[in-house]
């Protein structure tokens, strides 16, 4: 069972993309206008081509931008969250502006971030570091609420001091919520810099698509597309994979990892 | 000056009244709750659920504070949580990201135990309730048994001077209910040197429980919980292996007959 499960999944995942990639061909066939709808051979083929020439550096600028904003957001919303959890006034002043800012999303603010920053690197990273900071916050103050009582009074009763009890109980305790925050704020992140390099940047994998648009290059576009949908499962999988060593005590996500 | 007269525990006039931070509704657990204990001494708190067990014991425990009264601890006021006081909580409150190894650690790793003690400590006290080989499972890992024995050793583990364990064999069958109070009288002293034995305070909704473990049982009525009757257990000790004495079933019944009327009320009232 343990070594048939993966082979089988993987069967049917290869099984999907056939049948997909099989429409797709047929569709492109019947569209007959590789400037409206490449075939997959020819997106393949570009995609090659563009693995050796133009897309190593805008994958690496994409995760440099992603990298910066990412790191920043998360680390944001991580210490503002544990700063409500331990303070009143903290909560009362900044949740509600949390929640106000949360609906309003990262693309809306293009536009000024365009004007702020220019059109350059300053905007992808900025769009991404205020989509990341939400998620990140309201899950990590949820899991640093919602810890055991009887944990914390657990642990005075053994002898822990107040710090102990935060590092080594609340901490730990929300770390289920923390790192499903953090995945929740990868996955908008990596939407948000597509959109922000698609529209301010002069580098990246969203400015990519955008230029080869321009020479109306759709099998290229395509390709393009295809690599971000690529490294956005990579990014998540790796995060899934902490996320199960980090918390392999918890039977949830234990099951989930499954 | 704690001397060889003082009391172990010295409840006075003890009343708690929970207000609710939300409505401002009151609800009145405990009402002029008096009794003592004696150093070394085995005692049971039983009564209806929803009498306010828990809530004494909390006290005790130092992570609540009486409405009115107090509680001394060696003749001291009790002052917040202290390793001293070891709890036993009706759930465990296992860490659940700690192997059984880690939760037994926890105490002296606290208090600042070096490692080297720290782990022969551990490695005893695991020993000890019978979790050898168990010691890097994780809480999900181990059936409800195994679960209290670990919260046990983690109690242990700490040496602390007084036991205070809420219903702690409440969830775990009856076979197990029955091994684990023989090993908690052993583990306690049954049949060793009163003056080696540790005080106990034992919360639990079983009364034949309470008989066959106590020197004593405090009955408490519900609404306010209110001591009933403080009920002297005169069997003779050791008694791992006399369970079913004549004089045991007498007071089994005696003690039943004080919380029936009450118990029953329960029963109809418990969400
Ligand atoms: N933290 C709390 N806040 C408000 N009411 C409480 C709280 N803890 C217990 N109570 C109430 O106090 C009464 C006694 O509860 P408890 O001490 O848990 O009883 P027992 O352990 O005997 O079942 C119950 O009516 C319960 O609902
Ligand atoms: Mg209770």
């Amino acid at each position: 069972m343990r070594v048939m499960r993966p082979i089988a999944r993987l069967a049917e995942f290869a099984l999907a993309l056939g049948i997909l990639v099989i429409l797709w061909h047929l569709l492109s066939v019947r569209v007959a206008n590789a400037t409206l709808l490449p075939s997959p051979l020819a997106v393949a083929l570009a995609w090659v081509e563009l693995l050796r020439t133009d897309l190593p550096a805008d994958i690496a600028a994409s995760l440099v931008h992603l990298g910066v904003g990412y790191g920043a957001g998360a680390a944001l919303g991580l210490a503002l969250a544990i700063l409500c959890a331990r303070s009143a006034v903290a909560d009362a002043i900044v949740d509600p502006a949390m929640e106000l800012l949360r609906p309003i999303g990262a693309i809306a603010w293009i536009p000024i971030a365009i004007v702020f920053f220019g059109i350059g690197r300053g905007v992808p990273m900025f769009l991404i570091f205020y989509a990341s900071a939400f998620p990140i916050f309201v899950n990590t103050l949820a899991g640093v609420r919602e810890v055991d009582r009887n944990l914390i009074a657990a642990a005075r009763m053994l002898g822990a001091s107040p710090r102990l009890v935060v590092t080594h109980v609340v901490l730990p305790a929300a770390m289920p919520l923390v790192l499903a925050g953090a995945r929740l704020s990868l996955g908008v992140a990596w939407a948000a810099m597509v959109a922000a390099e698609l529209t301010g940047a002069d580098a990246g994998l969203g400015w990519r698509i955008f230029w080869y648009q321009e020479f109306f290059a759709m099998d290229k576009v395509m390709a393009v597309i295809l690599t971000i949908g690529v490294f956005g499962y990579l990014l998540d999988l790796a995060l899934r994979r902490l996320q199960a060593a980090l918390t392999r005590w918890s039977a949830d996500t234990r099951a989930e990892a499954a | 000056m704690a001397t060889l007269t003082t009391p172990k525990i010295e409840a006075r006039s003890v009343s708690k009244i929970y207000v609710s931070a939300r409505t401002g509704d009151k609800v009145e657990a405990l009402r002029g709750v008096s009794f003592s204990m004696k150093p070394g001494e085995f005692v049971s708190i039983v009564g209806p659920s929803g009498c306010g067990k828990s809530t004494l014991l909390s006290l005790i425990a130092g992570f609540a504070t009486p409405s009115a009264g107090e509680v001394l601890f060696d003749g001291k006021p009790i002052d917040g949580p202290d390793p001293a006081r070891g709890v036993m909580f009706q759930d465990y409150a296992l860490f659940p990201w700690r192997t059984v190894r880690g939760n037994v650690e926890f105490g002296p790793m606290a208090r600042g135990v070096d490692k080297t003690r720290r782990a022969a400590i551990v490695a005893r006290n695991i020993e000890m309730v019978g979790l050898a080989g168990f010691e890097d499972r994780y809480p999900h890992e181990l059936s409800g048994g195994m679960r209290q024995r670990c919260a046990l050793a983690r109690l242990l583990a700490n040496e602390p001077d007084m036991w205070l364990m809420d219903e702690p064999l409440a969830a775990v069958d009856l076979q197990t209910r029955v091994i684990l109070q023989d090993e908690l009288l052993r583990l306690w002293g049954d049949a060793g040197d009163p003056a080696q034995r540790r005080a106990v305070l034992f919360v639990t909704h079983g009364i034949d429980e309470a008989v066959y473990l106590s020197d004593r049982v405090i009955v408490l009525g519900r609404r306010p919980g209110q001591v009933k009757e403080i009920v002297d257990i005169d069997l003779p000790r050791p008694r791992i292996g006399a369970r079913t004495a004549p004089r045991a079933a007498a007071l089994i019944d005696h003690i039943w007959n004080l919380i029936r009327a009450e118990a029953a009320q329960a029963i109809v009232e418990e969400p």
